[in-house]
């Protein structure tokens, strides 16, 4: 026998233990696409969500650098307010993300007098003997700050901002790094904080401190990829245009030298058109490229896109004995996409097909139901098929296997069915031909009318 | 007598511009827009010098370096690119000199001179 079991549960019964509830409400926010700050505050609410389950009021500040900076306060500003909003967050079967919902516009409505007085302020993380709550961070200590107004360590603007007798200091860890610090309290219950409090808030901190930890990673990792495609794509650009640009520049120099004779002058002159032409053609690709804007996906007419694109390579094949032959089946009528851009992608595809096959092949083009509102419309060609060692790589900006290739064909064509919605995919054998295969909505098809 | 270059490149244009630009500074020019061709060209006649393009269709400029090794034929060899960033390849160790393509030429000029004279 099995019992299955689910992961969130949107309602807690009322002798779930508190430990259990705070844990449960950290853990469940890692299944929602939050931001780093709603994950935080989300960790800061499990550690103040009512009375009986944590602290009174939470403060986060991260540190910037050698900054420690203040982000949000949350809590009820007084006891009246801490009274009515600690009756809805106790109402029984109220889920978390009732609770976080709450939070999220607490923070933006009244709790914004609590987070205003704390986000303009910020703490040195240098100071070679730095005062709380700097000095929690420098020490890599949890403290607990007892009768604080007669504690010398504590900085003064912080005790008038805080204006409480007792609070714990949490440091927010990770490796060697300093994330930032959470600072709870009980000043509206005044209910002294315990060891069962501390170690609930340290568990927390070191939760909160690694999810900050790998969200930096990630996204310094996001930034270092951004950074590699760029690196790359400039040294393409640069290779791309350096040619021309030398070739003109060596031109023009010859027609600066009074020594050069006259006759090849116009010569100079003509392969100095053609180089700006080939820039240009460079810079247009290069616009198309990062410029790419789908407009609305509308209903499109399968068989008419299929004619458009077969009626513009007609010319391109009338010398050869290139045939193209175009095939949808008969319950499929209407597609949904861009028809502009997915015209345009098929006939880049249709192109590159051509250029496979060399003066004699075939080509054909067809349209078919995937499922009942999917289509699958195929590009497929008996040419020399894509190499082994490309094939992995043929929708990344920049490969080419032709010798005047900028290789922004195929990612263009992807970057056109993704901005639809849909889905491109390759198969191809050396010496066989290739297909690609374009994944598009579809109408579904109409049911039959009962007679 | 003339020294004699082999110049690959494979922009047309720019390949003209080089052959006019070497046989005014008194070099013999034979240029050719491959690698195949180079290679042809070498096992037919020798040259006291090879200058070559790295990123070309088909063999490019360091497959043509590595096979022109392995015929044993001692003959410098210029990078000339416009690629900078091949320059840490450690296949261009094997070149003489790499230079990034420039429409002045002089860096070109003076590395050939320096090589052959």
């Amino acid at each position: 026998m099995i019992e299955r079991h689910q992961f969130l549960h949107r309602e807690f019964q009322q002798e779930t233990s508190k430990e259990l509830q705070v844990f449960s409400i950290i853990a469940q926010s890692f299944f929602q696409p939050f931001s780093l700050i709603d994950n935080l505050l989300v960790i800061l609410t499990a550690l103040t969500a009512g009375p009986g389950v944590g602290f009174n009021r939470a403060m986060l500040f991260l540190a910037n650098g050698d900054k420690l900076e203040g982000k949000f306060w949350l809590g009820p500003a007084s006891a009246e307010k801490a009274a009515s909003i600690w009756r809805v967050l106790s109402t029984p079967g109220i889920g978390y993300l009732e609770i976080i919902a709450h939070n999220r516009s607490f923070l933006s409505s009244e709790a914004d007098a609590l987070t205003k007085r704390i986000t303009e302020i910020s703490y040195p993380l240098s100071d070679a003997s730095p005062l709380i709550p700097a000095l929690a961070v420098s020490s890599r200590e949890i403290i607990l700050v007892k009768d604080s107004w007669h504690e010398p360590l504590v900085a003064p603007h912080f005790l008038e901002t805080i204006d409480t007798d007792e609070f714990l200091c949490i440091p927010l860890l990770a490796e060697q790094e300093v994330l930032g610090e959470i600072i709870l309290d009980n000043a509206i219950t005044k209910l002294p904080i315990k060891g069962r409090d501390i170690e609930l808030a340290s568990i927390c901190g070191l939760i909160a401190g690694n999810y900050i930890y790998t969200s930096r990673l990630q996204r310094r990792l996001v930034e270092m990829k951004r950074a590699a495609a760029m690196g790359e794509m400039a040294m393409f650009v640069t290779h791309q245009l350096r040619n021309p640009a030398v070739t003109i520049g060596g031109f023009v120099d010859q027609l600066l030298d009074p020594k050069f004779p006259t006759a090849k002058r116009k010569r100079n002159l003509q392969i100095i058109r053609d180089e700006v032409l080939v820039m240009e053609r460079i810079l247009l690709r290069l616009g198309q490229f990062f410029k790419l804007q789908i407009k609305e996906q509308v209903p499109v007419d399968v068989r008419e896109l299929l004619n458009l694109v077969t009626e513009a390579v007609r010319p391109k094949i009338a010398d050869s004995s290139v045939s193209v032959n175009t095939e949808v089946e008969e319950s499929l009528t209407t597609i949904f996409c861009d028809p502009l851009h997915v015209g345009e992608a098929l006939r880049n595809l249709v192109d590159n097909a051509l250029d496979a096959l060399g003066p004699t092949g075939q080509i054909n083009l067809s349209a078919r139901r995937n499922s009942a509102d999917w289509a699958v419309i195929s590009v497929q060609d008996n040419g020399r098929g894509i190499p082994d060692s490309v094939k992995g790589k043929i929708f990344e900006a920049f490969v080419s296997t032709k010798p005047q290739g900028m290789g922004l064909g195929l990612p263009y064509v992807k970057r056109i069915v993704d901005a639809c919605g849909g889905r491109i995919e390759v198969e191809s054998e050396e010496g066989k031909g290739t297909t690609f295969r374009l994944y598009l909505k579809a109408k579904p098809r109409e049911r039959e009318t009962p007679r | 007598m003339r020294k004699k270059i082999l110049l690959v490149e494979d922009e047309k244009n720019l390949c003209l511009l080089y052959k006019e630009e070497l046989k005014e500074a008194g070099y013999s020019v034979t240029a050719v827009l491959d690698a195949e061709s180079a290679l042809e060209s070498i096992k037919k006649q020798s040259f006291d010098l090879i200058i070559t393009d790295i990123r070309m269709p088909g063999k490019d400029g360091i497959e043509l370096i590595t096979r022109v090794m392995a015929m044993r034929k001692d003959v410098p060899i210029i990078i000339n690119t416009a690629y900078q960033s091949y320059k840490n390849d450690f296949m261009t160790w094997a070149a003489d000199a790499y230079v990034v393509k420039s429409s002045s030429m002089a860096e070109l000029k003076a590395k050939i001179k320096e090589l052959i004279g």
